[in-house]
């Protein structure tokens, strides 16, 4: 209708604050909000300062892959391999642990349990996620482990055959085993309420669709229920497994730490963690020492890190509504 | 079609659910399937004396998981069979988890009362060696120390976790995705990494000595994920109405949100200082690597070593006596009370938060 | 009435939710192979029946049932009768298209013998005979491997339909197929009613008077007032209860009055 073709223009609309006040009260804000990126900014610049002594000394490769360590020696060397690989170990004995109990958990919490029981199941999880994991330590070390100690015997007396259940010295304490056992018990609260989160925003009706097609429980839970929420399931499954390579005092208390290292033989008192290690050589550590822990703080920082981003990310795609 | 219906609406009788009918066999075989199980289980924890949790595991599960197979096949046919192994996984992990819990509770408790006593509580650990008797010395010192460094964090923390609240949901800022993602970061930062943060930082450096501060801010990354979080939370839950309505009205933001919606979130917030404080207040590593241990009792949270909770227990775990253990215990046992007073005031703060909505 | 045959049948239903008393006396003999709409206003029942003819009702906590639901003169109510298998001979398409999102538009049609554990040899002439039931064979046969999703709406509707069609039910329940779509795949969604209607029974909600006129043979004029229970005021052929109603109340409903 309008012979002028004049273009109409996309106003900007967002309001930028005006009142000195409320510039004031967003400014603080966001000073507040940039302080979570200067404090993993500051971490990451002084661990690197205080861990370059070490690897320039060891060589990042040496230091990262390499078996020894020996304050002691001359020149002296330390190498993190061993220990590495033990954290690596023990969370990935912790998730295969961990995971069928917090799906089973999550799923008996939405689909399966009345109300009243369900409220009491997850307070129960609540509180035991709550626990500080020195306690679970010292409870590992003095209850759990002579239990888990037995279970290990005779897993390996009846499946000793298998590589990674074999014991020739039949000590069965202090293992990657049951560190892994009381790792479990701690990331179990972390991936069973994502997976209860992401089941209950699941839509009820494909649930319905699947039934009235004649599938029964099970196979709804198999078919339609794990595919569709699996996204989110195993970002939290990423979550639990960043939060395993980083316990520390939990691990101390149920884990010979040696630089033998343990590849397989899960069973066997000998095992390694960055974490656990980092905090028993402190105290006693000379200064060249003291960097070579902050170099093995720094590759674990980097790693969770690197975990807990990909986890994140996998979890916030699945969970669109959490924007 | 003529029939006359009478529309006045009937009780529920008792027979309204045909679905819940059993047949006998059912019934028994149900019956059998559940107490068969847990029967040969406690013999074997009666008789041959083997420890209750290890014979669940062993024991009690493979044969519940037959048993209920069996019932499965009866019933269903073959389909029952992962019909019914889903069923008791899922029933029998949800109870291990009591079981865990219990067993954690229990023992702390039990070998934690052994030591408790009014001079545990009160009294340092000045003198005191790792193989004193129990009624000397006590872990005051360390509660007292506890307090001090938790506190001095929480006050750095919580307004820091507030206004990132008020950042990622106030304002129209581009970096909220960013900035979610940084404490998603922080959340999974290992707790011994932040302890060898503060001690480059203040300690190497030669700033400082251990000192009760540097432990405070060594806990603040630790804290902090969660304060914003569960803050974030409480803010979102007040009503864009009651924020808007007070817009419309002429009022600033900052006032909107000082006198509207952060009374409105009043409770959330308090829980989210609650649940941010439990979960430091029993951290060890930072601590060990930044304000180590002392024997007695020191009010200056700005000067000198100081004590706490966790590194009373490390310390105490690793001399490896006997009373120390105990000792170890007794302070285990603070801790989780301390943790228990928390959770069960946070629980009661949302609680309020549901009860003034009403 | 005498010549047809009755493959499903409604006797003295009532449904309760909790102690609230929510479907009265419901009689309904369903023809075999022909389609049967429900009608009335919302809120008076009419999902809320339909569910009690594959056993969907019962999944709801509070649900309360009286009466007999007889398929093929059985109560599938009775002592020890198997849910899962009523559910394999009573199809239901719902309100909302609900293809399973992580399966392709094979899998879907599929999906059905997968959950329930049914085998067959020949799964491909059993995707192409479903989907041709359902009017969408057409326009999906080049891309049997894409998702679910990416199908419009009044596609995944008719996706939904050859997904149940793939069991081979003798009765498809249909809640409100056509609410959630567009006029045009309503339009696709009654001819597709209507193709099948002689081979099984169907039994539809609706709450659009004149979808009811334009696909079914028999019409149930469901109604709850005053905060009664509902129950049925008229059933019969289609054309004597829209255009000779016998009660007032249908009168009332069919011409507009309320509702």
């Amino acid at each position: 209708m309008n012979a002028d073709s004049t273009k109409v223009e996309r106003r900007k609309l967002a309001s930028k604050p005006f009142a000195k006040s409320d510039r004031i009260f967003f400014g603080v804000a966001r000073v507040a909000a940039y302080s979570s990126f200067v404090i993993i900014a500051l971490i990451l610049i002084y661990l690197v300062g205080r861990s370059l002594p070490a690897l320039q000394k060891q060589g990042l490769i040496n230091f990262t892959f390499g078996s020894t360590w020996n304050s002691a020696a001359t020149p002296e060397t330390f190498q993190l391999g061993p220990m590495l690989w033990g954290s690596i170990l023990i969370s990935i004995i912790g998730v295969v642990i961990a995971v069928p109990l917090a799906i089973s958990i999550a799923y008996f919490i939405e689909f399966m349990a009345p109300k009243a029981i369900a409220k009491a199941v997850t307070t129960i999880v609540d509180l035991l996620a709550a626990i500080p994991s020195i306690v679970l330590g010292l409870w590992g070390a003095f209850v759990f482990s002579p239990i888990a100690a037995g279970w290990a015997k005779m897993l390996n007396h009846s499946l000793g055959w298998i590589p990674i259940f074999s014991n020739p010295e039949q000590n069965f304490l202090r293992s990657p085993f049951i560190a892994g056992i009381v790792v479990a018990v701690m990331i179990v609260p972390i991936i069973a309420s994502i997976t209860r989160e992401i089941f209950s925003q699941m839509d009820r009706d494909i649930i319905n669709a699947s039934l009235a097609l004649g599938g029964n429980r099970e196979s709804t839970f198999r078919k339609v229920i794990l595919p569709t929420a699996s996204g989110g399931v195993i970002g939290g499954v990423l979550l639990g497994l960043g939060r395993a390579l980083g316990e520390t005092v939990a691990v101390l208390y149920v884990l010979n730490i040696s630089f033998n290292i343990n590849w397989t033989d899960i069973l066997q008192a000998r095992g390694g963690s960055v974490a656990s290690m980092i905090i028993s050589k402190f105290g006693e550590a000379n200064p060249s020492e003291v960097s070579a822990l902050m170099a093995a703080g720094l590759v674990l920082f980097v790693f969770t890190l690197i975990i807990n981003s990909i986890a994140s990310y996998i979890v916030a795609k699945a969970q669109p509504w959490r924007k | 079609m003529e029939k006359v219906i009478d529309l006045t609406p009937v009780a529920r009788p008792k027979t309204a659910q045909p679905w819940s009918k059993k047949s006998p066999k059912f019934l028994i075989s149900a019956a059998a399937a559940s107490i068969i199980p847990a029967a040969i289980t406690l013999a074997f924890v009666g008789l041959a004396g083997m420890d209750f949790m290890a014979a669940l595991i062993i024991v009690f599960l493979p044969i519940q998981v037959i048993a209920a197979a069996l019932v499965g096949i009866s019933i269903y046919g073959r389909r029952g069979i992962l019909e019914s192994l889903l069923v008791v996984a899922t029933i029998f992990f949800s109870s291990f988890v009591f079981v865990l819990l219990g067993s954690v509770l229990w023992s702390v408790i039990s070998n934690g009362a052994a030591a408790i006593s009014p001079s545990f509580i009160f009294q340092n650990n000045y003198y005191i060696q790792p193989t004193t008797d129990l009624g000397y010395g006590g872990v005051g010192h360390a509660i007292v120390g506890s307090l001090l460094i938790v506190g001095l964090s929480t006050i750095i923390t919580v307004p820091l976790g507030l206004a990132t609240a008020v950042y990622l949901t106030e304002t129209q800022g581009k970096s909220k995705g960013i900035i979610r993602t940084l404490l998603q970061a922080m959340a999974g930062l290992p707790s011994v990494v932040s302890g060898l943060f503060i001690y480059a930082m203040f300690i190497a450096s030669g700033i400082t000595t251990y000192a009760g501060w540097t432990g405070s801010l060594a806990l603040i990354p630790l804290m902090l994920p969660t304060v914003a979080r569960v803050t974030e939370e409480s803010l979102r839950l007040v009503p864009a109405e009651l924020r808007n309505g007070a817009l419309a009205l002429g009022a600033p933001a900052w006032r909107a949100f000082a006198q509207v919606t952060l009374p409105a979130a009043k409770s959330g917030i308090m829980t989210a200082v609650l649940l941010g404080v439990a979960r430091v207040i029993g951290e060890t590593a930072p601590l060990v690597l930044t304000t180590f241990a002392a024997d007695r009792t020191n009010l200056n949270v700005f000067s000198g070593q100081m004590g706490s909770l966790p590194t009373y227990l490390f310390g105490y775990i690793a001399f490896g006596f006997d009373a120390s253990i105990k000792r170890a215990w007794g302070a285990a046992l603070v801790i989780l009370i301390i943790v228990a007073i928390l959770f069960i005031s946070a629980r009661l703060a949302s609680r309020t938060r549901t009860k003034a909505r009403k | 009435m005498s010549n047809l045959t009755y493959h499903l049948r409604a006797e003295d239903v009532n449904v309760w939710f909790g102690e609230r008393h929510v479907l009265k006396d419901v009689n309904l003999a369903f023809p075999s192979n022909q389609v049967t709409a429900l009608i009335g206003p919302s809120g008076c029942g009419k999902s809320t029946f339909i569910r009690t003819l594959n056993r969907m009702h019962e999944l709801i906590p509070s649900a309360g049932f009286g009466g007999k639901v007889l398929l093929d003169e059985e109560d599938i109510y009775g002592d020890g009768v198997d849910p899962v298998k009523v559910r394999l001979k009573v199809g239901m398409v719902f309100q909302k298209p609900n293809p399973f999102p992580t399966m392709s538009i094979q899998e879907n049609v599929l999906s059905g013998l997968k959950l329930s554990g049914r085998k067959n040899s020949n799964t491909e002439e059993l995707v192409e005979t479903s989907l041709r039931r359902a009017s969408i064979w057409n326009e999906v046969k080049d891309r049997l491997n894409d998702p679910a999703l990416s199908l419009s709406g009044g596609q995944q509707q008719r996706l939904c339909i050859a997904r149940s069609l793939a069991m081979g039910p003798e009765v498809l329940l249909m809640d409100e197929p056509c609410s959630a779509l567009d006029p045009g795949s309503t339009r696709r969604v009654e001819e597709t009613i209507l193709e099948l209607a002689p081979e099984m029974t169907i039994v539809i909600v609706t709450h659009n008077m004149q979808q009811a006129q334009r696909v079914a043979d028999q019409t149930a004029f469901f109604l709850s007032e005053d905060g009664n229970p509902g129950h049925v005021v008229e059933f019969g052929a289609t054309e004597q209860v829209f255009e000779q109603p016998i009660d007032p109340r249908t009168n009332d409903y069919v011409n507009g009055h309320f509702g």
